[in-house]
C-alpha cells in the first residue's frame, strides 16, 4: 500500500520563480490497484510519480510503501528501494542501449543477484505476456517505439516489484500501440497482481484504468 | 558491472577507438622518448668514461683537489693486488701525470705528459683506439711520446718530430729529455686532444723518479650505474689516506648537464602529458556528457551513485589498461630494437664531439623498470582524466539526468 500524508514540494524554493508543484497531497493508493493520475500539463503528475518512487524528495509530508518511510530514506537507501521494490515505464528513453531485449528485461533482476536461470525462464515469462518473445536478440535500436516501450514494462515488472510506475508510458505511441500496450499492461495487473500507478492524460489510459485521480495545480481535486 | 562495462565500451566504437589510440599513441611516445634519452646519455656517458677517465679512479687523498707530487698513491704494486681481488673491476690500470713543458723547433707549450701501462691503457681508455697516425706506445718503448693531434699542431710537429721535455721529478728536481714522437691520437674532445701525450710509464718513471708511485688508478666496472657499489668495496680494502672517486664526481660537469637535458626533456613530456590529459578529459567529459541520460535512467532502476562512478571507472580502466598495455608493447619493442640497431646521424659526432659524443649511432635504453613506470604515469593520467566528467555527472539527480537535453 502506498500512502501520502499532506506532500508538498516546491521547485526553485524562495526564489522569485518558485513554483508549489505538490500542495497537500495526501491519498492512498491500495496493492493492486491500477490507478491513473491524470489532469492538465504541469499540474504535478510527474512530479507525484517521481515523489512516490523516490526518485525526488518532497519538502514536507510523508510517503510510505507499505511500512518504508521514503521520505526518510538517505540517496543510498532510496537507490535500494528503486532497485527492490520499484519498476519504472518512462515516457521516453526507457531501454539501456548496449543490451539486448533480454539482457535489457533481466537486467534488474541480474542487478538484485538473480540466479541465471531464474532471469532466463522470468525472461521468457514476461516476454510472453507482452509478445516479445520473438525479439529477444534485438537491440533497442532495432525496435519500433512501441516495442520499446513493451520491453521497458517487461524489465519493469520483471523483477516483481511492489509498485510500477508508468509515466505518460503512451505519449510517443500511436493510439494502436498505446491499446496494446495498455492491455497488456492490464493483463500484468490481472495475473501478476502488480500495483501499477500511471501518469497519463491519455483518454485511452483512463478508460482503461480502475481509478482515476485528478491533480490540479499540484493539489488532489478527485480521488 | 564489469560486463556491462565492456558492453558500453564495444558500443561506442568511436569513443572507444579514439580514446585507445590516444592513449596508445602516448604511452609509445613516451617509452620510446624516455628510451631515446636515457640511451643517448648513457652512451654519451660511457664514451666519455672510455676515452679516458673510467668509471672510478683511486687516488692519494687530496690528490683530486689539489694534485701534487706530495700526493701520489705510494707502493702501487701492493695496490694493484688489492685490486685484482675486488669483485666487479674489470681491468685497472695506473696513470702518473706530470705537467710539463714541449717544446720543438718552432713552438712550445704547456702539456699533461702522463706514464701509462700501455697494455692495461688498452683495458679502460679509447686512447690506442683514438690513433690517427703512426703507432700505439709498448711496454718496450723509452722516450718515445704518443701525442694528441691538436697539441702536435699547435707545436708544429708530425710523426717522428722530436720535441725536448722540460718538467720536474718526484723529488722537484729538474727532469729533461729529447722525446721522438710515434703516434698521434683524436679522441674528439678539442682540449684534451690539444694538451695530452703519452709516454711509457716504465721508463718514465726512471725519468720522473716515480717508480712504484702513481697519480691515479683507473678502473673500469662491467655497469658504471653500479660504480658506487664497486667504490665502497674498494674504499673498505684499501688503507687509509687514499679516495676512491667515481665518474659521478670526475664527471661533473658531464653529470650536471645531463641532468639538466633531462629536466628540459621531461618539462618536454611534462607538456605534452598537460595536452594529452586535457584531451583525454575533454573527449571522456563529452562523452559522458552525451550518456547522461542514459546513466540517468540506471540511477532510476537503482543503481547507486557509486555504482556508477565504478562503472565509468571500470571502463576507463579497460581502456586504459587494454590501451596501455599495447602501447608498452610497441614502445618497448621500438626501445629494444633501436637499442640493437641504432639510429644513425651521419656528421653528429663531428657536431657534438666537445659532449663525448664520439659515434653517429643514437641508441635507446631498453629498460624494464623504466618502461614500467613510463607506463604506469600514462595509466595514471588517463584515471586522472575521467575524474572530472564523473564528478560533473554525479551533481545530477536521476530525473535531472533523465531530462537532460
Amino acid at each position: 500500500m502506498v500512502r501520502l500524508e499532506h506532500v508538498h514540494k516546491y521547485f526553485n524554493k524562495d526564489t522569485q520563480r518558485e513554483v508549489h508543484a505538490l500542495d497537500d497531497v495526501s491519498l492512498v493508493i491500495e496493492d493492486g490497484e491500477f490507478t491513473v493520475i491524470t489532469g492538465t500539463s504541469g499540474c504535478g503528475k510527474t512530479t507525484l510519480l517521481n515523489a512516490i518512487g523516490a526518485l525526488d524528495s518532497v519538502d514536507s509530508g510523508r510517503i510510505t510503501i507499505d511500512e518504508t518511510e521514503i521520505t526518510k530514506l538517505d540517496e543510498r537507501e532510496r537507490a535500494a528501494l528503486r532497485l527492490q521494490d520499484i519498476g519504472f515505464v518512462f515516457q521516453a528513453y526507457n531501454l539501456i542501449p548496449v543490451l539486448n531485449v533480454a539482457e535489457n528485461i533481466g537486467f534488474i533482476m541480474k542487478l538484485q543477484g538473480y540466479h541465471h536461470e531464474a532471469i532466463e525462464k522470468r525472461i521468457r515469462e514476461v516476454a510472453m505476456i507482452l509478445e516479445m518473445d520473438h525479439r529477444l536478440s534485438a537491440m533497442p535500436n532495432e525496435l519500433s517505439g512501441g516495442q520499446q516501450q513493451r520491453v521497458a514494462v517487461a524489465r519493469a515488472v520483471a523483477a516483481k516489484p511492489k509498485l510500477l510506475l508508468a509515466d505518460e508510458p503512451t505519449a510517443n505511441l500511436d493510439s494502436k500501440n498505446s491499446q496494446r500496450l495498455m492491455q497488456m499492461m492490464k493483463s500484468l495487473n490481472e495475473i501478476e497482481k502488480t500495483t501499477i500507478l500511471f501518469a497519463s492524460h491519455d483518454d485511452y489510459v483512463m478508460e482503461m484504468s480502475r481509478r482515476e485521480i485528478i491533480l490540479s495545480d499540484g493539489h488532489v481535486e478527485k480521488m | 558491472m564489469f560486463s556491462l562495462a565492456l558492453k558500453n565500451i564495444l558500443f561506442y566504437k568511436g569513443r572507444t577507438l579514439t580514446t585507445f589510440l590516444l592513449s596508445l599513441c602516448s604511452t609509445v611516445l613516451f617509452v620510446v622518448y624516455v628510451a631515446f634519452m636515457d640511451g643517448s646519455h648513457e652512451s654519451m656517458l660511457k664514451n666519455s668514461l672510455s676515452i679516458y677517465t673510467g668509471a672510478i679512479q683511486v687516488m692519494h687523498a687530496g690528490h683530486y683537489e689539489n694534485p701534487s707530487y706530495d700526493t701520489l698513491l705510494e707502493d702501487l704494486p701492493s695496490v694493484m693486488q688489492t685490486l685484482k681481488e675486488i669483485e666487479g673491476i674489470r681491468a685497472s690500470t695506473p696513470r702518473l701525470e706530470s705537467f710539463a713543458l714541449l717544446s720543438s723547433e718552432e713552438d712550445s707549450a704547456g702539456a699533461m705528459v702522463t706514464g701509462i701501462v700501455p697494455e692495461s691503457e688498452v683495458l679502460v681508455s679509447r686512447l690506442k683506439e683514438a690513433l690517427v697516425k703512426g703507432r700505439y706506445l709498448d711496454s718496450e718503448d723509452s722516450n718515445r711520446l704518443y701525442m694528441g693531434e691538436e697539441l702536435a699542431k699547435r707545436l708544429g710537429v708530425d710523426l717522428d718530430d722530436e720535441v725536448a721535455l722540460v718538467g720536474s721529478a718526484t723529488d722537484y728536481s729538474f727532469a729533461a729529455e729529447r722525446f721522438q714522437i710515434i703516434g698521434l691520437f683524436k679522441t674528439g674532445l678539442f682540449e684534451f686532444d690539444a694538451s695530452s701525450a703519452f709516454v711509457n710509464k716504465a721508463y718514465f718513471d726512471g725519468l720522473m723518479l716515480s717508480e712504484k708511485m702513481a697519480s691515479s688508478i683507473v678502473i673500469t666496472v662491467d655497469d658504471p650505474e653500479k660504480a658506487e657499489t664497486v667504490a665502497e668495496k674498494i674504499s673498505k680494502e684499501l688503507p687509509e689516506g687514499t679516495e676512491v672517486l667515481t665518474w659521478k664526481k670526475l664527471m661533473a660537469s658531464m653529470v650536471q648537464a645531463m641532468e639538466v637535458d633531462s629536466l628540459f626533456g621531461y618539462i618536454s613530456m611534462g607538456l605534452f602529458f598537460i595536452v594529452v590529459f586535457f584531451v583525454i578529459m575533454i573527449f571522456g567529459f563529452i562523452n559522458i556528457s552525451g550518456r547522461i541520460r542514459e546513466l540517468g535512467l540506471l540511477r532510476a532502476l537503482g543503481l547507486r551513485s557509486s555504482e556508477i562512478l565504478k562503472l565509468l571507472l571500470l571502463e576507463a580502466a579497460i581502456l586504459a589498461f587494454a590501451s596501455v598495455l599495447a602501447g608498452t608493447v610497441i614502445g618497448g619493442y621500438l626501445a629494444h630494437f633501436y637499442e640493437l640497431n641504432p639510429i644513425i646521424i651521419k656528421g653528429m659526432a663531428e657536431t657534438y664531439k666537445a659532449y663525448g659524443i664520439i659515434s653517429d649511432e643514437v641508441p635507446t635504453r631498453f629498460d624494464l623498470f623504466t618502461i614500467a613506470w613510463n607506463a604506469m604515469v600514462v595509466l595514471l593520467l588517463n584515471f586522472l582524466a575521467i575524474f572530472y566528467p564523473v564528478y560533473y555527472i554525479r551533481q545530477f539527480t536521476p530525473t535531472e539526468a533523465m531530462h537532460h537535453v
